[in-house]
């Protein structure tokens, strides 16, 4: 069950500066694109703390923000606006592949 | 490696064209460079990626590719297949300004695909930022029957005026500008900032209707008429005027309140008049007064194919409509006549039932390439409804041309049809998005897919934007489809009676409060079955709103809910 809805719960998030792919800030300071590594900000001084952070290893991404998540009892991560977790997940529908005469 | 351009009939670039975007290309390069190797910032970077047309999406660069006028040639779709194949993932978008996006470009490839574009005179210039953006016009054009004069030469006119104009690179806003020649407006001049309609007056001579405030976005408006007749060669003068007014007075301190629109509104269709015509009254005889030999060489360019007037009647084409339903149901709607007899225009549906409506592969834009080289003279055009359009095509090709648009997936005899529809790529890919587009469209398709269905309905263009910003075009929807964020939910604000038709031109009325997305479907098709019990001789699904008004509409669709 998700808990912590409130939005206290925050990770940092920002896009790749190479691809503008979604990344987040892990423990040790590195962004990745997945979201279960992402260091996780449990209260508002905390998410202060953790966006600062994430601006000052800003080098090789945009514009990092805070974003709210839920989390599960088993640790699993969830963000908890639509955009977030589109962004978090990709797209919601197939694309049409390169080779593709039909979608599918 | 510059491509040698086989001969189109459409403007060629010349060597100052070429320069220029060569330069840019270098330009670009130089600032991928430095932003990647940290000597630029992001905010530093930013404004000159969007001069690009390299914008940020949800997760990835975006590159908005112009298509000027929405005219290509063979070759240069085959480019956009490599480029997309090469330097993204294998697929493009069709925009609803005759543009195409790619939507997984690396930063550090850009400055390739902006040279690879280069080699077949393409560019993404004038795709961003507060300047004239690229042109839009009628997608028949050089092909209708009913065209007065070709726009395009006009739209080129304008391309060539409006390129990194000094004076209007800085503008309160974004500004559009849509042409047509032809009294059945495709174009959709009247929502643009300014809209420009050929047409012929009494004494017989061929100008400019000047219409100007028009707009979508989060203050739709429909465009006044600034100048009812205007002489061919006063077009860029008084455009000159036209911009010099909004730029003067248009608001910069409010993002919402910078369109020209807000201007005319604010101070009036007579105000606005009188100021760009004492401007006008300035610069009329100067540099900008265009000769007959600039007008002459550029239409020269535009000069239509040399295409023999053929019989209007084929025999294949006759037994293959009798034999095959699903031919016979094309030919009534992706087929359009052509100004030279024997001729059709053929309209490629980029919207086989359920798929994201305007995309195609790299693989799709290929076959439609070799069809245009194969039977329509190596010409193309994009529509700002997310189709491909091969002008000119013999009506005895016509079966061999469904065949090989049907086996790219594009044969779906829907055009003008309810699966038909415009979408924004909204909040899967978006930035500005607030709720998803495609994948209700792509509902809404699947529910309407049988084509014997979609021909009984009859005409009904469906819109659909995921924000206020209305890229999908849902004001002038004749069911427009508008995505809300409401605490944190997607929902539906559903619109009738939207019209883009010259004379009729119409913004849609909102039925009520906006509905959930998996309700979306099931609103639609009470509105269509209310049109189906209600219409009278003739009537499309517009013409019966307009006769018996929402209500009815209205109480179905909340009835059902």
């Amino acid at each position: 069950m998700a808990k912590n809805l409130s939005g206290d719960l925050q990770v940092a998030s920002a896009n790749r500066l190479g691809d503008g792919a979604v990344v987040f800030l892990d423990d040790a300071g590195r962004w990745t694109v997945r979201l279960e590594r992402a260091v996780l900000a449990r209260d508002k001084r905390s998410g202060e703390i953790l966006l600062e952070r994430a601006k000052a290893e800003a080098s090789g991404v945009i514009d990092p923000f805070l974003v709210a998540v839920s989390e599960d009892d088993d640790g699993t991560l969830e963000p908890l606006s639509l955009r977030e977790k589109i962004r978090a997940s990709g797209l919601t529908f197939q694309a049409i592949a390169a080779d593709a005469v039909r979608y599918a | 490696m510059r491509c040698d351009m086989p001969d189109t009939h459409f403007y060629h670039y010349d060597s100052y064209d070429r320069a220029l975007v060569a330069e840019r290309v270098a330009q670009f390069r130089d600032q991928v460079r430095r932003r990647l190797s940290g000597e630029l910032t992001e905010e530093q970077f930013k404004p000159l990626r969007l001069t690009n047309g390299l914008y940020l999406q949800l997760h990835a660069y975006m590159l908005r590719i112009a298509i000027p006028y929405g005219t290509l040639s063979a070759q240069q779709l085959r480019k956009l297949a490599d480029i997309a194949r090469k330097y993204d993932r294998g697929y493009g978008h069709f925009t609803t300004r005759q543009n195409l996006q790619l939507n997984w470009i690396k930063l550090e490839d850009a400055p390739d695909a902006l040279a690879a574009l280069a080699e077949v005179d393409m560019h993404a210039i004038q795709t961003s930022g507060n300047l004239i953006r690229n042109v839009t016009a009628d997608h028949f054009a050089g092909a209708a029957v009913d065209e007065i004069e070709d726009p395009r030469i006009w739209c080129e006119i304008v391309r060539q005026w409006s390129t990194l104009h000094p004076e209007f690179s800085f503008l309160p806003r974004k500004f559009k500008i849509a042409i047509t020649g032809s009294p059945n407006d495709r174009a959709a001049v009247r929502v643009h900032d300014v809209g420009l309609r050929l047409w012929r007056n009494e004494a017989g001579e061929v100008g400019f209707e000047v219409i100007v405030g028009g707009g979508l976005g989060r203050t739709p408006m429909i465009g006044k008429t600034l100048r009812e007749f205007l002489p061919k060669d006063e077009l860029l003068a008084y455009l000159e005027a036209t911009l010099r007014v909004y730029n003067r007075y248009g608001r910069r301190d409010n993002l919402y309140k910078a369109r020209i629109k807000i201007l005319v509104h604010e101070i009036g269709v007579e105000k606005m008049r009188e100021d760009v015509e004492a401007e006008y009254a300035e610069i009329k005889d100067g540099a900008l007064k265009l000769a007959p030999e600039t007008i002459e060489a550029i239409a020269r360019q535009f000069a239509p194919p040399d295409l023999v007037p053929r019989k209007p009647e084929s025999a294949a084409v006759e037994r293959l409509r009798l034999e095959d339903r699903d031919f016979g149901l094309w030919l009534k709607s992706n087929t359009a006549p052509h100004r030279v007899p024997g001729y059709a225009i053929v309209t490629a549906s980029l919207k086989p039932a359920g798929a994201p409506p305007g995309d195609a592969s790299a693989t799709q834009m290929d076959g439609v390439a070799d069809i245009a080289e194969l039977w329509s003279e190596g010409e193309l055009r994009v529509s700002h409804e997310q189709n491909l359009v091969l002008p000119h095509v013999a009506i005895e090709h016509l079966p061999s041309v469904w065949k090989a648009l049907s086996h790219l997936g594009f044969g779906e005899a829907n055009v003008g049809k309810i699966t038909d529809i415009i979408a924004c790529p909204g909040l899967d890919y978006c930035a500005l998005a607030n709720a998803r587009s495609i994948p209700v469209a792509q509902r809404i398709s699947n529910h309407f897919a049988d084509l014997a269905r979609q021909h009984d309905i009859g005409d009904l263009k469906i819109k659909i934007s995921g924000c206020i910003n209305a890229c999908g075009h849902h004001h002038v929807g004749h069911i427009g489809i508008l995505g809300v964020d409401k605490n944190g939910v997607e929902l539906y604000q559903i619109s009738l009676g939207g019209d883009v038709d010259f004379g009729k031109t119409a913004l849609g009325t909102i039925l009520g409060p906006a509905v959930e997305a998996d309700k979306v479907v099931e609103a639609v098709d009470s509105l269509v079955t209310t049109y189906l019990e209600q219409r009278g001789e003739g009537e499309r699904f517009v013409d019966t709103y307009r006769r018996i008004g929402a209500e009815p509409f209205k109480e179905r669709m909340y009835g059902a809910l």
